[in-house]
């Protein structure tokens, strides 16, 4: 028996580690309940080529921090996300996904 | 000069230099640099520490102090005004690039420590903490010289969160074990230093060794990947800024009456170039300016020559200035 599956929103925020404490305050003024933060290793920004650990000071290494919620507590944030991603360097993307356990999100 | 350049320190680097130029994938993982510079700085702490409990403090150990945090403060003003004038950088990047030549790099210090001890040359421990007052004040004058002249309209998109980035530039990892390392050290004293000597001393250069191995690698592959986009005035301001650093912390060191090996330690903290303090609080104050700019100017140009011909060359003009005095 397949279990019940419920649409969410999915937020995927590539973003320079520097910055990443004031994404992470908009998500917590807009009271999303969670979200995970995984290292980046590396990547190609179409001029040249990056990697974490070049830099000792680590203002270069890249983060990508992934939520998952209600797109009504998730898209109020973009706009904010958006003034943040004007100054530093990142990305973000959104998509619709499936999730198992509602309640944990 | 030829036997700082055939020390273990400066082969270890240059071949890291030299794996990288090469592409080597040889790495070093980074928290383990990182905890190999927090074992250096909190030796160089403890070490400062033990000799400063020795000594009294005299008018002119405050008259260093003053001349340091003045030379912080106003060496990234010269280096603005000489990358503005010849190198096209924006006022951002110049800006930026101006506040990483007067604050300090902590390793390049602890080279030159353990290079005048193979001078034979004495160095007082309170440099230490001269280093780590070094750290912040230009980074204020570098923001003030990006925000100056800033639209209203752009200011109001750009606002800087001061705690953030206070506790970024006055509690980072080299403020905190340097002055931390200072204060035991200074409390612990001769003896107590004496049952930590077996990690603290005997294994220091070998673990300096190791860490200008990384610090090599790191500059060889800034070097390699920044210098196309630089172009050749702003790393020729690299090699020529720790020159005039050192000629005008040189001016006042004689003016201090320092000794050769004080005199030196003054020069070299002028003279050399953040990369680790400065860079993060760039990237959470000035975002948009060029990471790679400075990067590679810090760590790419000025960092290894500081290693391979400042450090040496201060060592010398130090000695010379104080015989001639």
């Amino acid at each position: 028996m397949t279990p019940d599956l419920h649409e969410k929103m999915r937020l995927e925020l590539i973003i320079e580690s520097p910055a990443l404490r004031r994404a992470e305050d908009i998500l917590l003024d807009a009271n999303v309940k969670g979200w995970t933060v995984v290292p980046a290793v590396s990547g190609y920004n179409g001029m040249r080529r990056w990697s974490r650990g070049t830099d000792i000071s680590a203002s270069t290494d890249m983060v990508v921090l992934i939520c998952v919620g209600d797109a009504e507590l998730l898209l109020p944030c973009l706009s904010k996300l958006h003034s943040l991603l004007k100054r530093h360097i990142g990305v973000l993307d959104l998509t619709t996904v499936q999730v198992l356990r509602n309640a944990e999100f | 000069m030829l036997t700082t350049l055939l020390s273990p320190v400066v082969l270890f680097f240059a071949l890291g230099v030299f794996a990288a130029l090469l592409r080597s994938p040889m790495s070093v993982p980074q928290s383990f640099a990182k905890g190999l510079a927090i074992y250096l700085m909190m030796a160089i702490g403890l070490k400062g520490g033990v000799e400063m409990s020795q000594t009294a403090l005299s008018g002119q150990v405050f008259a260093v102090f003053g001349a340091a945090t003045i030379l912080s403060f106003a060496l990234p003003l010269l280096a603005y005004f000489a990358l503005r004038r010849t190198s096209g950088l924006s006022r951002i990047d110049a800006a930026a690039t101006a506040g990483h030549y007067g604050s300090i790099s902590i390793v390049t210090f602890v080279a030159a420590i353990e290079a005048l001890r193979f001078a034979g040359l004495p160095t007082s421990g309170y440099l230490v903490a001269v280093a780590a007052v070094m750290e912040t004040p230009a980074i204020i004058t570098a923001l003030w010289l990006a925000l100056r002249g800033r639209k209203n309209d752009e200011a109001s998109d750009t606002q800087i969160d001061r705690g953030e980035l206070g506790r970024e530039i006055l509690l980072n990892a080299s403020v905190v074990v340097l002055i931390g390392g200072l204060i035991i050290g200074a409390i612990a004293g001769k003896d107590g230093f004496e049952k930590l000597a077996p990690f603290f001393s005997t294994p220091f250069q070998g673990v300096l060794c190791l860490f200008m191995l990384d610090m090599g690698l790191n500059a060889g592959r800034g070097l390699r990947r920044g210098w196309k986009s630089l172009g050749i005035s702003p790393i020729l301001f690299g090699i020529y800024m720790p020159l005039l650093s050192a000629a005008i912390a040189a001016a006042l060191g004689t003016a201090l009456s320092l000794p050769p090996g004080d005199m030196a330690l003054l020069m070299v903290l002028s003279a050399s170039a953040s990369y680790i303090a400065v860079p993060a609080a760039m990237r959470l104050a000035l975002p948009e300016s060029n990471p790679s700019v400075y990067l590679t100017l810090s760590l790419g140009i000025t960092f290894p020559f500081n290693i391979a011909i400042g450090i040496p060359l201060y060592i010398a003009a130090a000695n010379w200035l104080v015989g001639a005095v």
